[in-house]
């Protein structure tokens, strides 16, 4: 077999120009640590597969698992085809596919604090890359605890197998998984510590949820229809629900869980991210920081709570014993790994204002909880009732219009409006105008790992979280953690409590009705 | 006419369960709206699966003849599944065949997509529009008014040898894509109608399904010159071989146009070579020497509809990238400094490449000026007596 020569000089391929609607990326490996856990198995590999059933991966592609198990490269491929055989999206397995695909599957032992296994990573990398005629980019998947983040880039640096980018040189690119830090300072020193090894056109902050269909279609209903972004402001969005509901408890994850609540594990990350893109001014063009430029200016400006507002603008609680499809649950605190006595929030409702000119006196009410009733994000923009009403008997009131953007499960846009009923009187009834990715396209979106895996390998952060928005998000959602903190001291909790299976408890109904509002229900 | 509840009820469950109700012409829209108010009714009442009329594209299908019918009702029921439409089949009876009428005949049906778990989802409907041969002169008129608004409209024109008059005069002012597929030409004369049609049609999209058919074999050819390999070896290459089944010829005719294209190779002269090939010589510069020769070599083994089995580029310095069809769902590629890898290679239906001609990759510039460089190389002068040209 040839060998080429050290640092030849690589033309331009010809050939790709009008295939760019594929959007291949040039050949590379990826190195995933935490190889043997979880998320591989359930969403990376079956995404990857994915990809490469869509033909959307190059030819020449490899992944190099790396973890703590010991395992053989064929107890690995075994492991992901079962993965992929019970999680892919395109499914059943194609068996000529699989066994192209976990040809180029391997899998390296090692400790993430290992320098000496940094090494022989980098060493088996690069055989794999020479054997399989890699050009040597590079993709790194951080599927790993958070507390190993910075030693793993440490090591990546000290190993040489990151290098800087610079013209003519195959690209290396690190994804790091959520958390990016608990609060401003852990997430401020865990920038500066990537930072030093990595610039920040490498790194890839991944939040699932961006990679959702629906959430990008949300930057394409706004900005190229005419017709919704006039009435996004002020004079016509009378307020915003946004609400991520879960129906499972915290499983096996309760240790984790009692650190982070609701509030890291949902807020900061998914559901400020949400608001940000539907919040946000139209950007300048559909390009990576252009795009987050804009989600930042919103980050920017949430308005601080204040605290004399505090305890009706933010209502925590947490779940107790109930029922959830059709079965009884237990109550949070009898969940394994979590304590009796344990304060962390399995739901957060909150109300907060935008501070500036679009969005100034519109509230945003956001939600999140644990074994709610259903599973179902969404975005609702509630719209003001029209000035002067035509319709209806005295003090009978007209539901108003409502955009709802559903992002998950059955991703679809919907508004509802008042239609007269059939008849002599003229009354008035809601109905609903539907779209659905399901039955408009007659395809299912594709899962959001495929997306944001092939963005990274093409090079395309616009979907992922820069260093500066997670910053301004841990700032303002540190702010609140501190207020418990001192209402802890001072010997008072706030923490509500709310049967499973229900929609959180009644402090999330008071905070609305105050407002002479109350929840959708999705 | 006083309604009738019996025929009703039979109609609305023949449509329910996809199967065509004859109907007035002149009625379509009405018995269709009818239909779908009953159909959302009981998805509503009885189902528990609310009823979804979608369309995200008006699709006319000119056809030929009963046999062309069946084959293209087996098409749309197939494309239903992919992405809803609204399928207007116009077709002309051969004379005296069964089943032709004296005049104008409608039918409408559904096209029922399953739900996971049983429930049922109508999708999108269909119409046929069939009459003998001088009918086409109402089908201008009927298509325009059974449009949907607001939707785009493509004709699916699958018939390479078909009179293009219906298509030129009636359909295209009313048509957003033209589909058309080479893969239907059985000559080469008709891959040149088809240019001279797409020509006619600029600006519109053409989308072609041979062209798509082939977009598998170019994706893993283009992947080949990827970094580290890079694109110099294209710029020394010396010989070029499409192995294609026999009949095949206009697929491979089309590969080599896209490589001419992309690598601005000029063409010089074409000949037909012993074993029932042909040859065509190529410079990169502006002399009459040959730089490439490229063979197109006719070759048993199985493929696709569009009937490439390998594609081979020489170096200079006797290096090969090869892209070979090892079976009809796989294909092995070679290049000097990896080893030999077996890969997926797609086998798209008819349907899924109509679909994907309904999306982005039906609007490829790259085909146009393809076919174009294709219709330049089948032009030059045979230097072969007995050329089958």
């Amino acid at each position: 077999m040839k060998t080429l020569p050290d640092d030849p000089l690589i033309l331009p391929n010809p050939l790709r120009e009008g295939l760019v609607e594929e959007r291949i990326p040039e050949p590379a490996a990826m190195v995933i640590f935490g190889a043997s856990g979880d998320l591989t198995r359930r969403k990376l590999l079956p995404a990857l597969y994915s990809l490469t059933r869509d033909r959307l991966l190059p030819a020449r592609f490899a992944v190099l698992g790396f973890g703590r198990l010991p395992l053989t490269d064929e107890a690995f491929r075994e492991e992901m085809r079962r993965g992929c055989e019970e999680f892919a999206r395109r499914r059943p397995i194609d068996p000529a596919l699989w066994a192209a695909f976990a040809r180029n599957i391997f899998y390296q032992q090692g400790a993430y604090d290992d320098p000496a296994a940094f090494l022989r990573l980098k060493e088996r990398l690069e055989e794999i890359e020479h054997r399989l005629g890699l050009p040597g980019n590079r993709v790194f998947y951080l599927s790993t605890p958070p507390s190993t983040f910075a030693p793993v880039i440490r090591s990546l640096g000290q190993a040489d197998l990151a290098p800087k980018p610079a013209p003519g040189r195959p690209f290396s690119r690190v994804i790091i998984e959520k958390p990016f830090g608990v609060d401003l300072e852990t997430a401020r020193a865990l920038n500066r510590e990537v930072h030093d090894i990595l610039d920040e056109q490498q790194i890839y902050r991944i939040d699932h949820y961006l990679g959702k269909e629906t959430v990008q279609n949300l930057l394409v209903f706004r900005f190229a229809n005419g017709i919704f972004e006039p009435l996004w402001n002020n004079r016509f969005v009378d307020h915003v629900q946004i609400t991520g509901a879960e129906t499972v408890g915290v499983e096996a994850r309760g240790g984790y869980f009692e650190q982070a609540g609701s509030m890291r594990d949902m807020v900061q990350n998914h559901l400020l991210q949400v608001l940000s893109l539907a919040a946000m001014e139209p950007p300048v063009a559909f390009e990576a920081d252009a795009v987050r430029d804009e989600k930042l200016k919103v980050l920017k400006a949430l308005r601080f709570i204040p605290e004399a507002e505090f305890d009706q603008q933010v209502v925590r609680a947490q779940y107790a014993a109930g029922s959830i499809g059709g079965k009884t649950v237990p109550g949070y605190r009898s969940e394994p790994d979590v304590g009796p006595r344990s304060t962390t929030e399995t739901f957060v409702a909150l109300k907060l204002f935008i501070d500036s000119w679009r969005w100034a006196g519109v509230p945003f009410y956001l939600r999140s909880g644990k074994r709610m009733p259903k599973r179902v994000t969404e975005i609702a923009i509630q719209f003001k009732e029209a000035p002067h009403l035509l319709f209806g008997k005295r003090g009978e009131t007209i539901r108003p219009n409502v955009l709802s953007i559903r992002i998950q499960p059955d991703e679809g846009i919907a508004l509802n409006f008042g239609s007269k009923l059939p008849g002599p009187a003229m009354e008035i009834a809601p109905v609903s105008m539907e779209f659905r990715y399901g039955s408009s396209f007659g395809v299912e979106p594709p899962e959001a790992y495929e997306r944001l895996l092939l963005d990274c390998l093409l090079g395309d952060g616009t979907l992922f979280t820069r260093a500066d928005e997670v910053e301004a998000s841990w700032r303002w959602v540190s702010r609140i953690h501190r207020r418990w903190a001192e209402q802890v001291a001072e010997g008072r909790t706030t923490l509500d409590s709310y049967p499973a299976g229900s929609w959180g408890p009644e402090g999330a109904e008071r905070m609305m009705a105050a407002d002479g509002r109350a929840w959708r229900l999705p | 006419m006083s309604p009738d509840p019996e025929r009703e009820h039979a109609n609305f469950e023949r449509f329910a369960r996809g199967e065509p109700i004859a109907v007035e012409v002149g009625e379509i829209e009405r018995e269709l709206g009818a239909l779908w108010k009953r159909a959302s009714s009981a998805g509503n009442t009885h189902a528990g699966a609310a009823v979804s009329r979608a369309a995200l594209w008006n699709l006319i299908i000119p056809t030929r003849g009963s046999a062309a019918l069946a084959k293209t009702k087996a098409l749309v029921d197939d494309i239903a599944q992919g992405v809803p439409v609204r399928a207007i089949t116009l077709c002309l009876d051969d004379p005296g065949s069964a089943g032709a009428g004296d005049g104008l005949s409608a039918t409408i049906e559904s096209n029922v997509v399953s739900q996971p778990g049983g429930a049922r989802v109508v999708y999108s409907e269909e119409i046929t529009l069939r009459g003998p041969v001088g009918s086409e002169t109402h089908f201008g008129a009927l298509v325009r008014a059974l449009q949907i608004p607001g939707v785009p409209t493509a004709a699916l024109w699958m018939d390479a040898a078909m009179p293009t008059a219906l298509l030129i005069r009636e359909l295209l002012p009313v048509t957003d894509r033209l589909i058309v597929d080479t893969a239907s030409c059985v000559r080469p004369p008709h891959l040149f109608d088809l240019q001279r049609l797409a020509a006619h049609a600029h600006p519109l999209p053409v989308a072609d399904l041979g062209w798509l058919r082939l977009g598998s074999f170019r994706l893993l050819f283009a992947g080949l010159f990827d970094p580290p390999v890079g694109g110099a070896p294209l710029g020394r290459a010396t010989g070029l071989t499409v192995r294609h089944r026999p009949g095949g010829d206009l697929s491979a005719l089309l590969l080599v146009a896209w490589l001419g294209q992309m690598l601005s190779w000029r063409p010089l002269r074409a000949a037909q070579t012993a074993d029932g090939g042909l040859r065509f010589d190529f410079t990169r510069g502006t002399g009459t020497a040959a730089e490439i020769e490229a063979f197109l070599i006719p070759t048993e083994g199985a493929c696709d509809a569009g009937g490439v089995l390998a594609i081979e580029l020489h170096e200079s310095g006797h290096d090969e990238y090869v892209v070979c069809r090892t079976a009809l769902d796989q294909a092995s590629v070679q290049l000097p400094i990896a080893p030999a890898k077996a890969v997926k290679l797609d086998a798209y239906s008819d349907a899924e490449l109509c679909v994907a001609a309904l999306g982005p990759r039906g609007r490829d510039p790259l085909f146009a000026r393809c076919l174009a460089y294709a219709d330049r190389l089948w032009s030059l002068e045979p230097q072969t007596l007995g050329s089958r040209r």
